[in-house]
């Protein structure tokens, strides 16, 4: 299956690495036998119809910040959006930086693979965000897929386990912890007595936080989140201009030791039920809560009317994770196109005979 | 707001849109949408007929009759010379495609669908810019754009797309509402949008209004004005009830109702796109700047008391029955016919049959009632249960609109008690399932006095007077 790999950050280097990594497991059990055929970053285009060698890709990267000036292929000083449209591939994976206020260049790069009859895969949280219904609605008029389960925790597949959750069943409420970020300077907090700014430092140190850390402290990451999560599941048809946000910044730590005291926690929860609406905001909860977990993890309640509440726990960013996720959705669409594979050994090779 | 193709059939009246533009619109961030000068899509559409039998002097003498009327429309409209030059430089790059597509065609004797397209949105793409400059002479900010360029994207249905809605809406908003927070008016040309590709289409009948609620549903406008030479949405066509009055308040399912049997100022898809959100659409006479017009909103309370809002009468239709007594308790009979009557494309009107299911009737438009009773002929007659094919076609529909008229007590029985007065015997009943609309079949001949009876015992002709 040929790919389109938009964005050559962390996630789209990790999305390559996973791909060498499991290639013999992708061949034999899924019966997939991926082939970059493009890769985007800042610094343009490398392209290669028989497909790019991953391992140069990624040291030409290293080397030179860029992907297209050293790797072998040539280079394209075209459009993204044309080179997307022209590239004969099955699926977009489209990993670049994410933008909260217009979603592009993500929802362009979409479109433009819809338009040329693509699949895609993303993790990009703005336009999921912005143009859930615009993006669903172009993938079903061009009978192709659109998945996104690393757009929402990361590696945890929160999206995927909450539909299962409502299936025949009826989902009242969904909260959780959506920014592992926030998560881990919270727990420091709690744990170390440290003030926010401190905790917010360490943070930043253990690689958990951006420099400019305040789509994760002001709330609005858990927000997009949220949205996505809301859509997809509850069919709402909000924004993000519809979640009432409050953030983390400047938490104050005598609250937080208090409320440790009294055997509670502050946690930043995001919330979503049809009574309330879309809520971002430090919150209580009960220390042997579930939901009440520790570190830069994500943790997700799904309310059910008729069989109750479920949680999902798991690890809510970092490359390889969600790497993993665009990795997950790739199969599912490879089973689609197809049928799911038998578990058989069967291999594409090439060089060999006359195929 | 949006104006029809009478409202900018000349250069005196797109001046006059410019005022009510202006004046109408004063203390409101207003999107403007025009379809084109008069009958300027008839002319093309000619155009279209010439050009795919490769008549080359027809096709050459509407091109020149086109440009034309713009460009004195232009001359007669704006007198600011470095706006006449924007604005003529906007004409003839459309002008001169047209020219291109006519020719082209022409030379072939041949038209796709989506090169008629292309010509046909030049209608709009022509009307707009001069309504535009006649707006940056009032001193507005005024912007032009196709439907397209607006964000509007539809499929590949060329002659009658569907716009891909959630995407319209997304894109619309992005491109509209920066430009209107920035005190800009943009002049939006209506009845066109785009295939992902960026090829033009069109909407199909309507689709200019259709254009304005769904810009309004994308921006999340306060509400639609639709522009035209009538006062509004009317209790009956006032040709055949003289004291027929304006409807000040409508619900959308009523309006709705209304448009399906030719109420001349609404296509039935007109309002999906603001009944949603509840948007309001406002009907109103670009003669008449102070005049309110029609209000189509949700829940209307000024006629609560009224249960039948209007009266409309459907000319040329026909009804066929298909008659037989083994049609009796035979399951699929009704399809069969329905079956036929879809193959060869013909739209079923109305449809009644009685439990006796000794036969089925149906009402068809009058044009195509000798192609549909053949077919049945062909199809079923000699075969099982079906006898005869009765046609008539004296007849006329009735549709009496109005909200919870199936749940409410005695409106049939008023209705029907009106026309028997008039000794005026009703052919056939329908009532939809809606809920809004109750329709009868009746002789061509006492079509109108059924009407303005209807009308007076639904003491119709006193609304408004309280």
């Amino acid at each position: 299956m040929r790919l389109v790999l938009a964005g050559f950050g962390v996630v789209g280097q990790s999305f390559a690495r996973l791909l060498m990594a499991q290639e013999k497991e992708l061949a034999a059990t899924y019966g997939l036998v991926p082939q970059v055929v493009g890769i985007m970053d800042s610094s343009g285009w490398l392209t290669d119809e028989h497909g790019i060698d991953l391992k140069k890709a990624l040291r030409a990267k290293a080397e030179t910040g860029g992907v297209a000036s050293k790797a072998g292929g040539k280079e394209v000083p075209r459009r993204p959006t044309d080179v997307i449209r022209d590239l004969e591939a099955e699926v977009l994976i489209e990993a670049t930086p994410t933008n909260f206020k217009t979603g592009e260049p993500g929802f362009s790069h979409m479109k433009a693979a819809f338009e040329s009859k693509k699949h895609v895969v993303t993790c990009n949280k703005g336009p999921l965000a912005i143009a859930y219904y615009a993006l669903h609605e172009l993938a079903r008029h061009n009978g192709v897929q659109l998945r996104f389960s690393g757009a929402v925790g990361g590696g945890t597949p929160v999206l995927d386990f909450g539909k299962t959750c409502s299936m025949g069943d009826k989902l009242t409420g969904i909260r959780g912890i959506l920014n592992g970020t926030c998560n881990y300077i919270l727990t420091k907090m709690e744990g170390e007595g440290l003030p926010f700014d401190d905790a917010l430092d360490g943070a930043k140190k253990a690689g958990y936080a951006e420099a400019d850390p305040s789509l994760d402290i002001d709330g609005y990451d858990s927000a997009v989140k949220l949205v996505i999560t809301a859509n997809h599941l509850l069919l709402s048809k909000a924004g993000i201009k519809d979640v009432k946000v409050k953030g983390i910044r400047g938490m104050s730590a005598k609250e937080v030791q208090k409320a440790k005291k009294d055997g509670k926690a502050v946690r930043l929860i995001a919330s979503a039920s049809r009574e309330t609406g879309l809520t971002v905001a430090p919150t209580l909860i009960e220390r042997d809560h579930p939901l009440c977990i520790n570190g830069a993890n994500n943790a997700v309640e799904f309310e059910c009317e008729y069989s109750g509440p479920k949680v999902i726990i798991g690890k809510g960013a970092g490359g390889p994770e969600t790497a993993s996720s665009l990795l997950r959705d790739l199969l599912e669409i490879r089973g689609r196109i197809n049928g799911p594979a038998e578990a058989i050994a069967s291999y594409r090779m090439s060089g060999v005979g006359g195929g | 707001m949006k104006f029809g193709g009478s409202s900018v059939a000349s250069a005196e009246r797109i001046k006059n849109v410019a005022d009510r533009v202006k004046g109408n619109g004063k203390g409101h961030q207003v999107v403007v949408v025009c379809s084109a000068m008069g009958d300027v899509t008839d002319e093309l559409l000619a155009l279209c007929a010439d050009a795919s039998k490769g008549m080359e002097k027809p096709v050459e003498e509407r091109l020149a009759s086109i440009r034309e009327t713009h460009l004195a429309a232009l001359t007669a409209t704006v007198s600011d010379k470095a706006v006449r030059r924007q604005v003529l430089g906007m004409l003839n790059v459309t002008l001169s495609q047209l020219e291109k597509l006519a020719r082209g065609s022409t030379v072939l004797g041949e038209l796709t669908p989506r090169s008629k397209d292309a010509i046909l949105a030049c209608g709009e793409r022509l009307s707009n810019p001069i309504v535009m400059g006649a707006l940056i002479e009032r001193g507005m900010d005024a912007v032009y754009m196709t439907g397209g360029e607006a964000g509007i994207m539809t499929d590949d249905r060329f002659g009658d797309a569907t716009p891909l809605m959630e995407v319209t809406k997304f894109q619309v908003k992005e491109k509209l509402a920066p430009l209107l927070a920035e005190g800009k008016t943009p002049v939006v040309t209506g009845y066109i949008g785009a295939t992902q590709r960026g090829d033009i289409t069109t909407l199909g009948r309507g689709g200019s209004d259709f254009t304005g609620t769904t810009i309004a549903a994308a921006i999340d406008a306060d509400e639609v004005w639709i522009w035209s030479d009538v006062d509004g949405l009317m209790t009956a066509d006032p040709r055949i009830v003289p004291d027929a009055r304006v409807l000040r308040e409508i619900s959308y399912e009523e309006a709705g109702e209304m448009a399906v049997f030719g109420a001349k100022a609404l296509h039935p898809r007109t309002l999906e796109p603001v009944a949603e959100k509840g948007i309001p659409v406002r009907f109103r006479n670009t003669f008449k700047p102070e005049d309110p017009g029609s209000l189509v909103k949700k829940n209307p309370r000024l006629y609560a008391k009224n249960v039948v809002k209007a009266v409309a009468l459907v000319k040329e239709v026909a009804v066929i029955t298909v008659a037989g007594a083994s049609m009796v308790g035979k399951p699929g009979s009704a399809a069969r016919i329905f079956e036929v009557m879809g193959r060869i494309g013909i739209n079923v009107l109305m449809i009644s049959q009685s439990v006796s299911e000794s036969n089925i009737s149906m009402v068809v438009a009058r044009s195509s009632m000798e192609k549909g009773a053949n077919a049945l002929e062909l199809a079923l007659l000699g075969q099982g249960g079906y006898r005869h094919i009765l046609t008539e076609d004296d007849v006329s529909a009735i549709a009496i609109v109005g909200g919870a008229m199936r749940t409410t007590m005695g409106v049939a029985s008023t209705a029907f008690g009106a026309i028997s007065a008039k000794r005026i015997n009703i052919k056939m009943i329908a009532s939809g399932s809606s809920n809004q609309n109750l329709s009868l079949i009746v002789a061509e001949k006492d079509a109108k006095d059924t009407v303005r009876a209807i009308h007076s015992a639904f003491k119709l002709d006193k609304l408004n007077s309280r």
